[in-house]
């Protein structure tokens, strides 16, 4: 596969031949509100393999509903549409709630942005991590707080046996993001969709919560989708780039060829970001064209011409 | 312009006393920018509140032009330093307009024409007049950050604080929000003294820069020596390399400092 078709299409995987995990094509999601209809994926379409999948792009941009609607976790208001959601065979879009609820926690996780509004604050961490496996399978309270340990074990926090009893307003930011990825882990699922999982954390924590999920899609073959705002961030640490601005895929590329970028909207964020080898000079400021929210509109959806 | 020395700060007593801060000395030249690094619970935002009278507590000297400031501010010893927060989101009164909000400080400190003040403010931050009678929760996130920064600089202040301006922004809104920053330092003379855990943010607007863990200085570095990341604290090192993005190898070295 070159390199060109790559960038035209998004749907290569880094690993070609291989089935797909999870198939997206023509992604809609659309809020009701008051003030009228919000449109907030138009048109998006991918494919993730067993490898490490960035989607980029600011507040608004669409990243993260992308993700959400992956899991349905869409808020009331909102409804999705794709012509395709595949998931290892599966069509989730004609998936009943029930089938979703199986599917949710258990194959496909999701780790939200700050582990202090994601944690129950009443119920020690423990406790959580072990719920979340009861849940799931049909385990006995002892084997569920066996595995927990071991969990807390794998996400490399030093003394299991005592964080487990903590609540989680007792533990760190970082801890608590180990937590909640130990929680998401312990259904051993196939994909992890993690939205901005480090943004709230300090640079060499955030390294340190990388690594684990780098951990889990090189040994047990996981497919991540990994949501940021950081566009320095993902391309040292993902296979593949999805770039979105206003709901669209604006480009797709192999992170490695990030500095290459094409799209005159992924060259701007490029620019604007101060550089550790930079000077006091003014930053270039992001411009954006209409036009960009138009383009490829005669092409297969989420192609970036 | 300032200068601090013998600094420290302690939270709490007994068992659960905290130094928060100690052994703190900076030197800051008028017209400098000056950056403070370090990662969450170094102390860093501690300083900067006792500079502007939040934190009352705290031992040791600061001078401001020369004059050592009290525990007790005076209301004019507070005009000359402000302070721009991190969550624009957070620090701007939801039920007042932009006009209650910058008149507010003008009405403190009894200063007159309060209207051309006002207009003339947010034409410096890049907001237009339309601005003045609309709400925070009318703006954007970049336009909240350009009213804190319109307030703090509504007194004409010698000093401006920033904590960690921008970390609550998108890095398009990053870049306009630090160039409108250095833009106003040129033309008012000012003199910065900004928090941040992000190296290249605080690279790009300060020439001298103090790595701050645990509540103390652990080295003082110059602009040049954050470009190449020649820098000789094992723990500069290390902030420095996971500045640098993700990279496995560089991670098996990292190291705890207690």
């Amino acid at each position: 596969m070159t390199m060109n078709k790559m960038k035209m299409t998004g749907f290569e995987t880094s690993s070609p031949g291989e089935a797909p995990l999870i198939s997206v094509r023509d992604l809609h999601v659309r809020f009701a509100t008051p003030k009228g209809q919000v449109h907030a994926v138009r048109g998006v379409g991918f494919d993730l393999g067993k490898e490490r999948l960035g989607i980029v792009g600011e507040s608004g941009s669409g990243k993260s509903q992308t993700g959400r609607a992956l899991l349905r976790l869409t808020a009331g208001n909102g409804s999705i549409e794709a012509s395709r959601m595949m998931f290892d065979g599966k069509d989730l879009m004609q998936a009943s709630a029930k089938t979703m609820r199986s599917i949710r926690g258990s194959r496909i996780s999701m780790i939200m942005q700050d582990p202090k509004y994601s944690l129950n604050p009443v119920l020690t961490v423990g406790k959580q991590i072990a719920e979340s496996c009861r849940r799931h399978e049909n385990v006995s309270r002892a084997e569920a707080k066996r595995r927990a340990l071991a969990m807390l074990e794998t996400v490399r926090i030093r003394e299991p046996e005592k964080v487990y009893s903590l609540y989680p307003h007792q533990v760190s930011g970082g801890m608590g993001q180990r937590i909640m990825i130990a929680m998401m882990l312990i259904t051993n699922p196939q994909v992890m969709i993690a939205d901005e999982p480090t943004s709230a954390l300090d640079v060499t924590v955030q390294m340190q919560v990388l690594s684990l999920l780098d951990d889990m899609v090189r040994e047990r073959g996981m497919g991540l989708v990994l949501i940021s705002h950081d566009l320095n961030l993902v391309s040292s640490f993902c296979d593949r780039v999805l770039v979105m601005y206003g709901g669209r895929i604006m480009e797709s590329l192999d992170a490695k060829n990030l500095d290459q970028a094409q799209h005159p909207y992924t060259r701007g964020l490029l620019n604007c970001l101060p550089r550790l080898d930079g000077n006091h000079d003014d930053l270039p400021v992001l411009r954006r064209d209409p036009a960009w929210l138009t383009e490829g509109d005669d092409v297969p959806e989420g192609g970036a011409a | 312009m300032i200068e601090i020395e013998d600094f420290s700060i302690t939270f709490g007593s007994g068992k659960n006393q905290i130094r928060a801060v100690r052994n703190f000395n900076l030197s800051v030249a008028e017209g400098e920018s000056y950056g403070l690094v370090g990662e969450s619970g170094s102390g860093k935002s501690t300083v900067l509140r006792a500079m502007v009278g939040i934190n009352s507590h705290w031992d040791g000297t600061i001078r401001v032009a020369g004059e050592a400031l009290t525990h007790k501010r005076s209301v004019e010893s507070r005009k000359h330093m402000q302070m721009v927060f991190q969550d624009p989101y957070g620090s701007l009164h939801p039920r007042r307009t932009l006009d209650d909000t910058l008149s507010e400080p003008l009405v403190i400190h009894g200063l007159d024409n309060r209207e051309e003040r006002i207009l003339k403010i947010l034409k410096e931050v890049g907001l237009g007049p339309e601005f003045r009678f609309r709400y925070p929760h009318q703006l954007s996130g970049g336009q909240r950050q350009r009213v804190a920064i319109a307030r703090a600089l509504i007194l004409e202040p010698r000093v401006i604080l920033l904590d960690e301006p921008t970390s609550a922004l998108d890095v398009s809104v990053q870049a306009e929000i630090l160039n409108l920053l250095s833009a106003l330092r040129k033309a008012h003379g000012l003199t910065y003294i900004m928090v941040s855990h992000d190296l290249a943010v605080v690279g790009h607007l300060c020439s001298r820069i103090a790595v701050m863990n645990r509540g103390e200085i652990v080295e003082e570095i110059t602009e040049d020596q954050m470009r190449t990341g020649e820098v000789t604290h094992a723990y500069t090192k290390q902030l420095w390399t996971a500045s640098q993005g993700y990279d496995r190898a560089a991670l098996e070295t990292f190291q705890e400092f207690a």
